[in-house]
């Protein structure tokens, strides 16, 4: 085995990019000066509206589009070189793949295509597909996959030359409750094997959830990184939960702790969050192959 | 999952491949069979060049014959062109209008192998479209000039008149006259944003190339010479596709020069390799 690259597994610096809009040189900036380092091993969440720059931002890290001015590398190469992709599996939003292909064939084509030798890719093939749960459907057609069914066999592709940073842009669209939490654990699995994932998501609660660090844009400019503990816990606060308390000692503590000059700034019932009574109360489908 | 997965992809540099190429075109072609329309113009090129068989009670002899094999080249030549234009501006712009070409071009893949690779595919498809209906086609002459032979045995007196081997030779160069149409067609689609605009241009491009030959020959020698420059270079820009049509000297009667045919494919294979290399630079710089 190779020694790991020490290099990040994501470096942008001061990343712009415009989009000529027509022939009298009006642009559009989809990105400006954007600078974002994602160490490897990290679930990493680009976060930000419509619009603001992170779809751009992942076809620069795969080497689909060239920034206009900066740089981008992936484990130290520059992303618009083709060896920089060796280690990078993505799957985009949306992924509609070769409908008239079955799903072992489709990982078999992507597997070929990064060039995954002859006498392994059988077995990689099935292990992908057996990975996302979809071996009883893998000889079935794309073109009869459910949505959540496409997410997966989308994921296969993605890992079927082992890649070491997963991008997936929306990987949760478009798929219920059920599949969103599937694919959650798969992408903690995937981190629990060492690899660096780069996962775009308008589902904040799972991002929150999933991811280490996240950086949110905005109209192109990157507003706020860092842990995603840092960003959202509150230091000065915390919480207690105890049993219900009645009224008079409910009281008493606001008392006790005005005495030592602290303020009881709220009295809440704990709530479970829907995501979770949703997925406690629905069956999961078997794991091969949800039926459409 | 194993993480220790036993093929060491870091570190490599990835290299121009054949290979890859090849993965492409292969799944082009696949995709273009499983697609009606390519059945459909097979079907229909099929129909019509057996329905040139309805043509024999003309009992025209050696031009009934001759007939035959112009009505069948005519069908080639026509079902051919529109299967070429269609099949390669649909399977390019399915690749871009699907998004398949994102998880394709997100892969360790030169675009240069995914635009020859799409070539080679459609080239693969147009290959297997003239292969079958030149085989149909000999096979009707051969029935027909059998049974002339049998009725009409003074006009075969020297034996067989049709040269099988030079019809194939002429399906050949049909099928090298599709693939510099596929790559301009491609060369197209490179740069241009849908499916509708690639066609319509195609099919112009088609009558231009087609039709090139005339304005040369009107303009060539007693038009000014800005004007005689510019007919001289479009003569240059677009292939002339007359020279593809020799129907005249092979097939029935003197038969072809293997040096004209080897000109002619030769002319035809820098054609596609010069368009190719264009449509390459073009979607190279292509924001996907």
């Amino acid at each position: 085995m190779t020694a790991p690259n020490p290099a990040p597994a994501i470096e942008i610096t001061g990343l712009t990019k415009d989009f000529a809009l027509n022939l009298r040189g009006i642009k559009l900036r989809a990105v400006e000066n954007l600078t974002l380092n994602v160490p490897q091993g990290e679930v990493f969440g680009l976060l930000g509206p419509n619009g603001s720059g992170k779809s751009t931002t992942i076809k620069i890290i795969l080497g689909l589009l060239d920034p206009t001015v900066g740089e981008c590398k992936v484990f130290g190469v520059p992303s618009g070189r083709v060896d920089s992709r060796l280690n990078v599996g993505y799957l985009p939003e949306a992924p509609y793949f070769y409908r008239y292909l079955s799903g072992e064939e489709l990982v078999r084509f992507y597997g070929r295509i990064c060039g995954v030798p002859k006498k392994v890719l059988k077995d990689r093939v099935r292990e992908v597909i057996d990975w996302v749960g979809l071996t009883g459907a893998s000889h079935r057609r794309v073109g009869t996959y459910s949505k959540g069914m496409l997410q997966r066999i989308g994921l296969a592709q993605a890992l079927v030359h082992d890649p070491r940073l997963i991008i997936l842009d929306e990987p949760t669209a478009g798929v219920d409750p059920v599949g969103s939490a599937e694919i959650s654990e798969l992408i903690l699995k995937l981190k629990k094997q060492g690899k660096t994932v780069l996962i775009t998501s308008h589902l904040l609660a799972q991002i929150e959830d999933i991811c280490d660090r996240v950086a949110i844009l905005d109209k192109g400019k990157l507003i706020v990184e860092g842990a995603v503990n840092d960003l959202v816990g509150l230091r000065d606060r915390q919480s207690l939960i105890v049993d219900s308390l009645p009224p008079a000692e409910l009281d008493e503590l606001r008392g006790w702790l005005a005495a030592r000059g602290h303020v009881l700034n709220a009295v809440e019932q704990p709530r479970t969050r829907l995501d979770q009574l949703f997925l406690s109360k629905v069956s999961r489908p078997k794991k091969e192959g949800d039926s459409k | 999952m194993n993480t220790a997965f036993p093929f060491p992809l870091s570190g490599r540099s990835v290299p121009f491949s054949l290979g890859r190429l090849g993965i492409v075109a292969g799944n082009t072609f696949l995709e273009a069979v499983r697609q009606k329309l390519f059945n459909f113009l097979l079907l229909l090129a099929v129909a019509l060049v057996a329905s040139a068989q309805l043509f024999r009670e003309f009992n025209f002899g050696s031009s009934e014959l001759k007939f035959i094999s112009d009505f069948g080249f005519g069908a080639m030549v026509f079902f051919g062109s529109t299967l070429t234009i269609a099949a390669t501006a649909q399977l390019f712009f399915s690749e871009i209008e699907n998004r398949t070409a994102l998880t394709i071009l997100a892969k360790p893949i030169w675009r240069t192998e995914f635009i020859f690779g799409k070539f080679l595919g459609v080239f693969a498809v147009v290959g297997v479209f003239c292969a079958l209906t030149t085989m149909l086609m000999l096979a009707l002459l051969y029935h027909r000039e059998t049974s002339l032979m049998t009725a009409n045995p003074d006009a075969f007196e020297s034996g067989r008149i049709i040269h099988y081997g030079d019809l194939v030779l002429m399906g050949v160069l049909q099928w090298l006259k599709f693939g510099v149409l596929a790559a301009i067609t491609l060369l197209i689609a490179s740069f241009s944003n849908t499916n509708l605009y690639t066609v319509v241009m195609g099919f112009f491009v088609l009558v231009i190339c087609h039709l090139q030959y005339l304005a040369r020959d009107a303009y060539g020698s007693v038009a000014s010479l800005p004007l005689r420059l510019l007919v001289q270079l479009l003569g240059y820009v677009f292939p002339n596709f007359q020279v593809f049509n020799l129907a005249d000297q092979i097939g029935i009667g003197e038969g072809i020069d293997a040096a004209v045919f080897l000109r002619v494919a030769g002319y035809a294979l820098i054609y596609i390799a010069v368009i190719g290399g264009l449509a390459v630079y073009s979607f190279r710089n292509r924001e996907i």
